[in-house]
């Protein structure tokens, strides 16, 4: 080689230059902060909860709920360094407690996510219809306008394009301002003129009985799925050892402070004792409203409605990826795991997009209330399947370092996601127990037990089909949970 | 096979006898010289074809996964030549690695080599769209496609170059469109003679699916 290349590229070139396209923490945290969507939950999520459940628990829960997914998290992202397909639940419950439980984790997270997406159009639907009426002079149902926040999420959907970083930034940012400006409104104004923090209290999580834990629990999980997404991006991250973590838990951490103070607000601004009925009368209004500012309520109402949004379109790209990963290892059909032209994964697209069509016109021939009906019951019932997951990952976590330590500290490795195992199922066994408190319905109701039972009825058929695998087509067996990596880990196996 | 008129060079059916420049061409439509393909994309499927040139030219081998740059001679022009010597500065990196590095300028790269065969056309000079090269004879940019379908429809073992450039663009998401135009099972026979490719040029092939994918994944794409 001559001196002028060696001098051209020195050794570490490719290294670096590759690291310049790489994610830093900021961009990490966006992307997952994005698919929480901060004022979906603290205009929708909290004052439904208020509503429906009648607890006053919820801002103790949000902050206990947060120690729970820190400790989960410490597994997480440990195993996440050591794994490949990073992003998605399944991978993890694959690679530790085998690929019939990854199947069965598979199919229960699509499960999960779908809930969460569909349900987003039903807050978007009546608070959409109700801004347009009031500011537009545009009256129309709530279904009306659900289908149109549908057709856009399925056009966007087909023509993958997301909304840009830049954009989710401000919008986000505007978001946390608006929450923050609200809860600090609101507590310069509490109910009697003295600042109570009793919801803020651990004694209130089970201040109506033991078993509303479990219901507070399933709210507070709701208000964090996104948090666990930052893996997703682990292979475009800087740094694969800080850089997720650090997100993962700048997120957390966020995400505490801002819903366990909105939701206090809330509380404080109402009085405790009058928190659920101002919640009934209110719905989104008990954030709007908490800091007396007519502008601000104006802003928190529209930027409410683009956070229902980008939520729609964050979880239908998340619904995709899995339907998409689960296609290209053949463990869903073929078909699913195909792109089209410019790299759309068009039928896995088409096919979240099928399903939010069915469940909207579904809630709408029914005629049923869509806030509680739809953005609740299903959205808390996707909060349920995430709670699942989280269990089972964390027992993943356990079993898969408990194989090969691998360098990973006996904290991260065992203690914290066995703590985290063992509570999270316990909340989830508490959660069924009391669906019908947590969904609002006489006990022995259908929903109560229709909606975890999916849960249970696709587990089965996931496992079912996890050994059909296992018995017929080793091939695909054996690449469960890899995503993306499939191909590459099974040389017999080429590119279609 | 490349011509010369007026001392300028120009296209041929026969096309310029490199995987990475047919690659493009299926790549891009042959009269707008739009692309089929997200960017990242093509980008990945062109650093896997570059790849490919310099192992069927004998220039690098894969050797456990690492890309190793045994006669970086061998490349016989000026984009191999660059990409070999800067395989042969670091040779430790992986073919993830590689492709990831090469990906980031491939199709500028490559439509310049297009361009000095005269395949191309420079990007017209307008500042409300994006630029674009355009093929010059829409015919022979759609050739690859009739090329891959003779190699493909008739039973014989398949040229290491055309089977390649087969796997490359299935691989990076041309297939959809291909398929449109090659004749029924070509996927199948595709996969098959993908297999019975080298090592090197099969541990590309799959690389470079991978890598499609997982960007799709992570929406980086």
């Amino acid at each position: 080689m001559s001196p002028a290349q060696t001098a051209q590229h020195k050794p570490g070139a490719v290294s670096r230059a590759l690291a310049k396209d790489r994610l830093g923490i900021p961009a990490v945290l966006f992307f997952v902060l994005a698919g929480v969507a901060p004022l979906t939950v603290a205009a929708g999520v909290i004052p439904t909860a208020y509503a429906t459940t009648g607890l006053t628990g919820i801002p103790a829960a949000f902050v206990v709920i947060a120690v729970i997914l820190a400790l989960f998290a410490l597994g997480y992202v440990a195993m996440a360094r050591s794994i490949r397909n990073a992003g998605a639940f399944y991978a993890f419950i694959a690679a530790g407690l085998g690929r019939v439980a990854g199947v069965a984790a598979a199919l229960v997270a699509l499960l999960a996510y779908s809930f969460l997406q569909v349900g987003l159009y039903g807050a978007f639907g009546p608070n959409a219809a109700a801004l347009a009426g009031a500011h537009l002079g545009v009256h129309a149902p709530w279904w009306a306008f659900a289908l149109g926040a549908w057709a856009v999420v399925a056009v966007l959907g087909l023509l993958r394009v997301e909304i840009t970083g830049r954009v989710l930034g401000v919008l986000l940012c505007a978001e946390l301002a608006v929450i923050v400006a609200q809860t600090i409104g609101g507590l310069a104004r509490p109910a009697g003129g003295h600042l109570s923090f009793t919801t803020l209290s651990p004694a209130a999580l089970g201040s109506a009985g033991f078993g509303t834990v479990g219901v507070l629990a399933v709210v507070a999980v709701l208000g964090f799925v996104g948090f666990e997404q930052a893996p997703v991006l682990a292979e475009e991250a800087k740094n694969a050892r800080r850089t997720v973590p650090a997100a993962t838990y700048t997120a957390l951490g966020m995400i505490a402070v801002v819903y366990a103070g909105a939701s206090w607000a809330m509380a404080a601004h109402a009085g405790t004792s009058h928190v659920m009925a101002a919640a009934v009368a209110q719905g989104p209004g008990l954030l709007f409203g908490l800091s007396g500012s007519s502008v601000l309520s104006q802003a928190a109402q529209w930027l409410f409605l683009s956070s229902l949004f980008a939520a729609a379109l964050a979880f239908h790209n998340a619904t995709w990826r899995y339907a998409y990963a689960l296609g290209r290892e053949n463990v869903l059909p073929a078909a699913l795991g195909r792109t089209g032209p410019n790299n759309i994964p068009r039928a896995a697209s088409l096919l979240q997009s099928a399903t939010g069509l069915a469940v909207i016109t579904g809630y709408a021939l029914a005629g049923a209330q869509p806030m509680q009906a739809l953005f609740f019951d299903l959205g808390t019932t996707g909060g349920l399947g995430i709670m699942i997951m989280l269990a089972a990952t964390s027992a993943a976590v356990v079993v898969f370092f408990a194989r090969d330590a691998r360098g990973e500290a006996i904290w991260a490795r065992l203690i914290a996601p066995a703590l985290a195992a063992v509570l999270l199922a316990a909340i989830v066994v508490l959660a069924v127990q009391h669906y019908a408190t947590l969904l609002g319905v006489a006990p022995g109701s259908p929903a109560a037990w229709v909606l975890p039972g999916a849960y249970a009825a696709v587990a089965v058929a996931g496992l079912a089909w996890g050994l059909i695998l296992k018995i017929r087509r080793p091939q695909v067996y054996a690449a469960i949970g890899l995503g993306a990596h499939a191909f590459t880990a099974q040389p017999a196996r080429r590119p279609r | 096979m490349t011509g010369q008129a007026n001392g300028q060079p120009v296209p041929g059916l026969g096309g310029t006898g490199r995987v990475a420049d047919e690659l493009y061409l299926i790549a891009h439509h042959e009269l707008t010289g739009r692309p089929h393909l997200a960017p990242r994309a093509v980008g990945l499927g062109l650093a896997g074809a570059l790849l490919a040139e310099l192992l069927l030219a004998g220039a690098i081998t894969v050797a456990a996964g690492a890309v190793v740059a045994d006669a970086p001679g061998q490349a016989d022009d000026q984009l191999t030549a660059a990409v070999a010597a800067q395989i042969a500065a670091e040779q430790t990196h992986p073919v993830a690695d590689w492709l990831a590095f090469v990906a980031r300028t491939a199709a500028g790269a490559v439509a310049v080599r297009l361009a000095r065969a005269g395949y191309l056309a420079p990007p017209p000079r307008r500042s409300w769209r994006a630029a674009r090269w355009v093929p010059v004879d829409p015919d022979c940019a759609f050739a690859p496609v009739a090329r891959l379908n003779a190699a493909l429809d008739l039973s014989r073992p398949g040229d290491g170059q055309v089977v390649a450039l087969g796997g490359l663009a299935a691989a990076c998401g041309l297939g959809p469109r291909l398929f449109l135009y090659l004749p029924p099972g070509a996927r199948a026979r595709i996969d098959a003679l993908v297999r019975l490719l080298g090592p090197g040029l099969g541990e590309v092939i799959a690389q470079t699916q991978t890598a499609v994918d997982a960007a799709l994944l992570a929406h980086r794409i």
